[in-house]
């Protein structure tokens, strides 16, 4: 058997926004619904807690956005290459990749997409992670400030429709990203071992198979 | 005799309420000819004519709390005696008395004797001005900010005895705010009587939220006053006020809890109320129809108290995101299970 070829697919600064924004997420969907429901979930000592634990994580992944953005628009600038699917993508290589998650998997066929640096995400998840990161992410954050803001910038609250469309907003992105989680999760263990895809977002370097490619389809 | 006493008692009945009164404000009168006037007194012995005669204190009449005046007033050149509050308020004062509060300030400290008005007739911001004189604006925010989150807004939306009387009971007062000029900076405050008197345009100022008149606010005249577009500038702001004030000013156990507030269900409040300014710098309360759970306030799409009035149908709909999400690795994760022979097939290929 040859030996392992290996790919550096995930750069440094990627990895350590992914982990920061990763455990920031989840922190901010467990102590969310405790603010939210109150009576139901107590996970956290007190209201207090939580709150002040959800504006902490808020900041962690703000500033972790930040540097996502920074990394891939001003250091790697490949932001856009990577990140929106090309005319070819939407008009085949969607439907190739949902068939292939859909159906060929199943029957064991090999992933159809090659990740390479420059082109390391598949169709679908270039859509999911266009729209994960260039809306859901920023509106998400926006209202987040303004809702820990809300005396000084009480006009712009108005302007937008008040506070209740504005906890609307917040809310109901909250359950897209953790909608989202779920099935990002669940698609980072479909690669030839559960692990094969979560290892090199840990270390940035992906094996790849001589005889079989593997590929990130999270 | 019954028949002969209630003919009497009648009169004297009369008398007490009416003529005492008369005579009272009558004698005010007699002293407001120069104390109403700042020209003859100077501004500091100047009591406001009108605010004055729509108090509790007015019926007792000048004379009655500052029994040594004389007729050669002021020309005698002795201050007239000024009656303690202890002498009418007992239970208040003997409440106060005990409180550690007391050492700190006395009634006058916090009441004008001229302006004696009920907890229902003074603004939410009025009586935090009554603590504003010793605990400063800034001072406070900080202290409370050392734990209590969105610091600014806890202070600009309850009054501090909310948090710091032991009265259980507490309600939501909606206020008229006059939003701020500017799109930055927290330049709202209370509608004036003279900016809702211009609104009304000759009629009485409830009749802006309260279109019918019948002293009764419905969820529908709520929505109006908010859509209706002459109110552009106004809005209406809630505020947590307790129902009764007790005199034990204190930190409270359970006003640490969040939850004493941010909590819906049954023990959460239902009655709000409406509170407009009058001309004599009073404000008028008028009931609001009572909802299921504060659903009232969805009367006021800028009334949001996290954790106590979120909306049931949201929660459905982000529930049934969440469980979108998991269609994925319940639907895909079982397929994949059953057919997992396939793959193990492949790979030792
Ligand atoms: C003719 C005008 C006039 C009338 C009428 C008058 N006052 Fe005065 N009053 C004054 C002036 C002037 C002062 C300020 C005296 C001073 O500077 O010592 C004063 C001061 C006072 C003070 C404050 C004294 C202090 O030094 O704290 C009281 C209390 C008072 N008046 C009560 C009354 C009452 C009660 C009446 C009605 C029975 C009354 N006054 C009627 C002119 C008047
Ligand atoms: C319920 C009792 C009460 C009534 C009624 C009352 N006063 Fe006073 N007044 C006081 C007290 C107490 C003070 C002392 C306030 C302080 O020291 O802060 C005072 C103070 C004053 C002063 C000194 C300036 C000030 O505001 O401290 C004047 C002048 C005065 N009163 C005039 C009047 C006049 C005129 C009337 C009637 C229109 C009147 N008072 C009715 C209790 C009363
Ligand atoms: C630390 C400030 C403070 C002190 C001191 C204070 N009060 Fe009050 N009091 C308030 C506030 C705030 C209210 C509620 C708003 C209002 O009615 O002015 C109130 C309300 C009242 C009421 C109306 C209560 C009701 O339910 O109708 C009376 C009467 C009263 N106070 C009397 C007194 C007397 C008498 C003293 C002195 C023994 C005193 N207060 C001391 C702050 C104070
Ligand atoms: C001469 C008796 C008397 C004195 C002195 C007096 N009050 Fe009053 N006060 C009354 C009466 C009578 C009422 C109206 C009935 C009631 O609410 O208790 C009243 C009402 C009030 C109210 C409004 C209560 C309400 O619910 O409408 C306040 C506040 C108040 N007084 C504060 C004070 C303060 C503070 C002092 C001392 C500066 C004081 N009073 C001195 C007799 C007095
Ligand atoms: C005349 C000045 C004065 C006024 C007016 C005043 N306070 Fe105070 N208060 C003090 C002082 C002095 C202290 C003790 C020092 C401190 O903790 O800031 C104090 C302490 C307190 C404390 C802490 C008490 C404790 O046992 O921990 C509370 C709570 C409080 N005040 C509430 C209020 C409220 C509410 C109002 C208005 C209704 C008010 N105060 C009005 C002077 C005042
Ligand atoms: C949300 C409820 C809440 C509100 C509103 C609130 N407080 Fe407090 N306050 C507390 C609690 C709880 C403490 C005890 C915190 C501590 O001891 O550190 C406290 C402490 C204090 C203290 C003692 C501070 C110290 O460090 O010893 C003062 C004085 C005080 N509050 C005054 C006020 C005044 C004045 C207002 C209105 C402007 C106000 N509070 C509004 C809940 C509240
Ligand atoms: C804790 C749970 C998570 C796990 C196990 C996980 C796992 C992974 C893995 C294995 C990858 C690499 C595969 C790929 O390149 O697509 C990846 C990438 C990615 N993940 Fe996650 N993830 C988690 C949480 C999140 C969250 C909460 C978000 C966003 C809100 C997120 C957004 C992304 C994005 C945008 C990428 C592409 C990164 C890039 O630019 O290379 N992930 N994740």
């Amino acid at each position: 058997m040859e030996p392992a070829r290996k790919v550096y697919l995930q750069p440094t600064p990627v990895r350590i926004w992914h982990w920061l924004n990763a455990f920031g997420i989840v922190t901010l969907i467990v102590t969310g619904a405790q603010i939210r429901f109150p009576e139901y979930i107590q996970l956290f000592s007190g209201y207090k807690s939580a709150i002040l634990l959800h504006n902490t994580a808020g900041l962690v992944v703000a500033v972790s956005f930040s540097l996502w953005f920074f990394y891939y628009g001003v250091v790697a600038r490949n932001m856009l290459k990577i990140y929106v699917p090309s005319k070819d993508d939407l008009r085949f290589g969607i439907g190739r990749q949902a068939k292939f998650y859909l159906l060929t998997y199943f029957l064991g066929w090999p992933n159809p997409h090659h990740p390479t640096p420059e082109n390391k995400f598949n169709p679908m998840q270039k859509s999911a992670y266009l729209a994960i990161m260039f809306v859901l992410m920023p509106l998400i954050a926006l209202t987040g400030i303004l809702l820990t803001n809300v005396s000084p910038l009480r006009e712009l609250v108005i302007l937008i429709g008040g506070l209740k469309i504005l906890v609307a907003a917040h809310f109901l992105l909250a359950c897209c990203l953790c909608a989202f989680l779920f099935t990002h999760v669940y698609l980072a263990t479909l690669g030839r071992t559960p692990l094969a895809y979560i290892k090199p977002m840990w270390t940035g370097w992906e094996e790849e198979e001589p005889d079989r490619h593997s590929h990130p389809a999270a | 005799m019954c028949i002969h006493r209630e003919p009497a008692f009648l009169p004297i009945l009369l008398f007490l309420t009416f003529v005492i009164p008369a005579v009272a404000i009558a004698g005010n009168a007699d002293c407001l000819v120069c104390h109403a006037d700042a020209d003859a007194v100077g501004e500091t012995f100047r009591i406001d004519h009108l605010t004055f005669d729509t108090t509790a204190h007015a019926a007792l009449g000048c004379r009655e709390c500052h029994t040594s005046v004389t007729t050669d007033h002021p020309g005698d050149g002795i201050a007239p005696s000024k009656a303690d509050c202890r002498g009418c308020h007992e239970a208040i004062s003997a409440e106060y008395a005990r409180s550690t509060h007391q050492a700190n300030a006395d009634c006058r400290d916090c009441h004008n004797p001229h302006v004696a008005r009920g907890p229902a007739a003074v603004s939410g911001a009025d009586m935090n001005r009554q603590c504003e004189s010793c605990h400063g604006r800034l001072d406070t925010t900080l202290r409370h900010a050392e734990w209590l989150p969105q610091t600014d807004l806890h202070m600009a939306m309850l009054p501090c005895i909310s948090c710091h009387t032991a009265s259980e009971e507490n309600v939501i007062t909606l206020y008229i705010i006059r939003r701020s000029d500017t799109l930055l900076g927290d330049g709202q405050r209370l509608a004036t009587y003279p900016e809702l008197k211009e609104l009304a345009e000759g009629k009485s100022i409830s009749s802006l939220i309260d279109r019918n008149e019948d002293d009764y606010i419905s969820l529908t005249e709520l929505r109006m006053f908010n859509s209706d577009p002459e109110n552009r500038m106004l809005r209406l702001q809630g505020m947590i006020t307790p129902e009764a004030v007790t005199h034990d000013f204190r930190t409270l156990d359970n006003r640490w809890d969040c939850s004493f507030c941010h909590a819906s269900g049954p023990g959460a409040r239902q009655t709000s109320y409406v509170s407009l300014a009058r001309e004599d710098g009073s404000y008028l309360r008028i009931a609001a129809e009572k909802g299921a759970v504060l659903d009232a306030l969805y009367g006021t799409p800028d009334f949001y108290m996290v954790g106590a009035t979120r909306s049931k149908v949201l929660d459905v709909i982000g529930m049934v995101i969440i469980a979108g999400g998991m269609v994925m690795p319940v639907g895909h994760g079982t397929l994949r299970f059953l057919t997992r022979k396939n793959r193990e097939h492949k790979e030792e290929e």
